[in-house]
């Protein structure tokens, strides 16, 4: 059995969401959005998998598993738009989008 | 295991941190993957070895190759990030993240440190009480209470106090009730604490319980699983057998077959008949005392034992035959299902003795417990309890792939470039002006044309 518990785990996973959520707000890139993005979902998953072990059940993979299938989609459709995006103003600066008008 | 923990947390943090301050987006998708890597690593550290892989797969496999694809079809390589306006939200958003972190990870870390950690709550240990005393109305039954040989009949209950030796107020009580073995009875597995407890076997019959008749310390363990089996000893008085069962999962391709043998003065033996041309002859004439050429399975089986075997996948005929080599009972195509635990009591059923039916072999079912995080578990959890999420989730992907389609589509493009074009198309000059110069002769005089908008250039060009 793993000698570390639970903790680190989920100091280690606070750790990596605070740096996505810092990346959503530092960064304007689009592509360094969802990549920050994608950072803060896999530290939750991180996290559900270290309770997991800690209570002994499999629900929590099933979620990461969830989690993941979302993650993917959701990546699909934003770099969809983003291409869309680019194409349309050459540029995928989230601070000059500031219209909804294409 | 410690300092594996903190090289691969400590890579961890350094690639999300090197990703988020990387100017070229290619850089910050790179150290991203290093990021989901060592996340992988953490995955297995954790027991969840199918999902590291998945992570792999699908995180830093196909999720990750998707944005290096469109970084470099965009050729955004260089991130023009806005500076100086917003800036101040960035020191701002530090400032609250490493307080945030703080508040919440104080605790815990000092929780981690302190010898007093909570105690991981355990899985459940698994106990059942298989009663296997030939019961029924009218059949009488021995058992010995205070010293004495009392005979009694009806239906009885066995029954296992499990009195914890840690706390006292954890008491169990598991019990079954013996009737109607010809159905299959399945005695399900109780789900306890693990810990040291004292097992206390008796049987009751019509709320009268008898003096105890074991009674020994039984230490239950996560994911071990106990049965307590009354039955009818050598000596014809009722006994009580604690037994720990192999649930482990059998070996590839094949199952685990555990005979406990519950008949009383008989040595039991489990043998495999062969092809089913041969059980019939076998057994359709009434000479089922002689046996052909068989393997033996189990051999010498005495009252009150257990055993087990493990059976390739296949069918068999299967016969439980005593030390006369008379046939108690058989077995006839029996499907040896892969993974699968099975228990068959050896019972005798009131009735004629003697008569080929008067034996049973009841099935206690057990399923191998997979081990945790293994695709296997994960797949049964997935596959049999969230099955319609499973199915909304295909689902998702299948309006997000439409979705990608749609906004992929040529026709989105051709819909931008067609607005420029037309932009740069607007007709700008009079139709009078364009006729005059297909027929080479003015329609008009020049001075009506100064007055036409547009057309005065036109006339200059000429």
């Amino acid at each position: 059995m793993n000698p570390i518990g639970a903790e680190p785990y989920i100091v280690l996973s606070m750790v990596l969401f605070l740096m996505g959520a810092l990346g959503v707000l530092m960064r304007r890139n689009a592509i360094l959005l969802f990549m920050s993005v994608e950072l803060m979902l896999n530290s939750a998953n991180l996290a559900l998998v270290a309770f997991a072990r800690e209570w002994g059940q499999v629900n929590g993979h099933v979620f990461v598993f969830f989690v993941m299938t979302v993650a993917a989609a959701e990546v699909a459709i934003g770099l969809a738009l983003i291409v869309n995006i680019f194409r349309e103003r050459q540029s995928i600066n989230i601070d000059e989008l500031r219209q909804m008008q294409g | 295991m410690e300092w594996l923990f903190l090289i691969v947390s400590f890579v961890a943090v350094l690639a999300a941190g090197m990703m988020l301050t990387r100017q070229n987006a290619v850089h910050s998708a790179l150290f991203l993957i290093v990021n989901f890597g060592c996340v992988a690593f953490l995955y297995l550290m954790l027991d969840a070895p199918f999902l590291a892989m998945v992570q792999v797969t699908v995180y830093t496999g196909a999720i990750m190759v998707l944005f290096l694809f469109v970084i470099m079809l965009l050729g955004a390589e260089a991130t023009t990030d806005t500076s100086g306006r917003m800036r101040w939200l960035g020191f701002a958003g530090t400032a609250v993240a490493i307080i945030l972190l703080l508040i919440f990870a104080f605790p815990l870390a000092s929780n981690m440190l302190s010898d007093e950690r909570a105690e991981p709550p355990a899985t459940s240990a698994r106990l059942r009480v298989i009663n296997a005393i030939p019961g029924g109305d009218n059949e009488p039954f021995t058992i010995e209470d205070m010293g004495q040989t009392v005979t009694m009949a009806g239906i009885v209950t066995g029954t296992v106090m499990l009195d914890s030796a840690d706390d006292a107020s954890a008491d169990w009580r598991i019990d079954d009730v013996a009737y109607d073995y010809t159905r299959d009875a399945i005695a399900n597995y109780a789900e306890l604490p693990a810990g040291e407890y004292t097992a206390i076997a008796g049987v009751e019959l019509a709320g009268f319980a008898t003096s105890p008749m074991l009674s020994e310390s039984l230490t239950l363990t996560t994911d071990s699983a106990h049965s307590a089996v009354f039955y009818e000893n050598a000596e014809g008085v009722v006994a009580v057998a604690l037994l720990e069962d192999d649930v482990r999962a059998p070996a590839v391709g094949k199952m685990r077959l555990s005979v406990f043998n519950a008949v009383t003065d008989r040595q039991v033996a489990l043998v495999d008949v062969g092809q089913y041309t041969a059980r019939r002859s076998l057994c359709e004439d009434d000479s089922c005392n002689s046996l052909i050429p068989h393997r033996v399975l189990i051999a010498h089986l005495p009252s009150g034992q257990q055993t087990s075997l493990e059976l390739e996948e296949g069918s068999y005929n299967l016969a439980f035959v005593d030390q006369d080599q008379a046939i108690l009972r058989t077995l006839a195509d029996y499907e040896a299902e892969r993974g699968v635990i099975e228990t068959r009591v050896l019972v005798r059923e009131p009735g004629v003795p003697g008569s080929q039916g008067s034996y049973r072999a009841a099935v206690f079912t057990a399923f191998a417990v997979p081990a945790f995080g293994s695709p296997e578990s994960v797949g049964q959890v997935l596959f049999i309890d969230y099955v319609l999420p499973v199915m909304l989730v295909g689902m998702l992907l299948l309006v997000a792939l439409i979705g990608v389609i749609v906004l992929a589509r040529p026709d989105a493009l051709a819909q931008a470039e067609r607005r420029r074009i037309n932009r740069r198309r607007r007709v700008n000059r009079p139709l009078v002006s364009v006729i005059a110069q297909q027929t080479g002769a003015d329609v008009l005089s020049g001075e009506y044309m100064a007055k036409l908008p547009g057309g005065g250039d036109d006339k200059a060009a000429e």
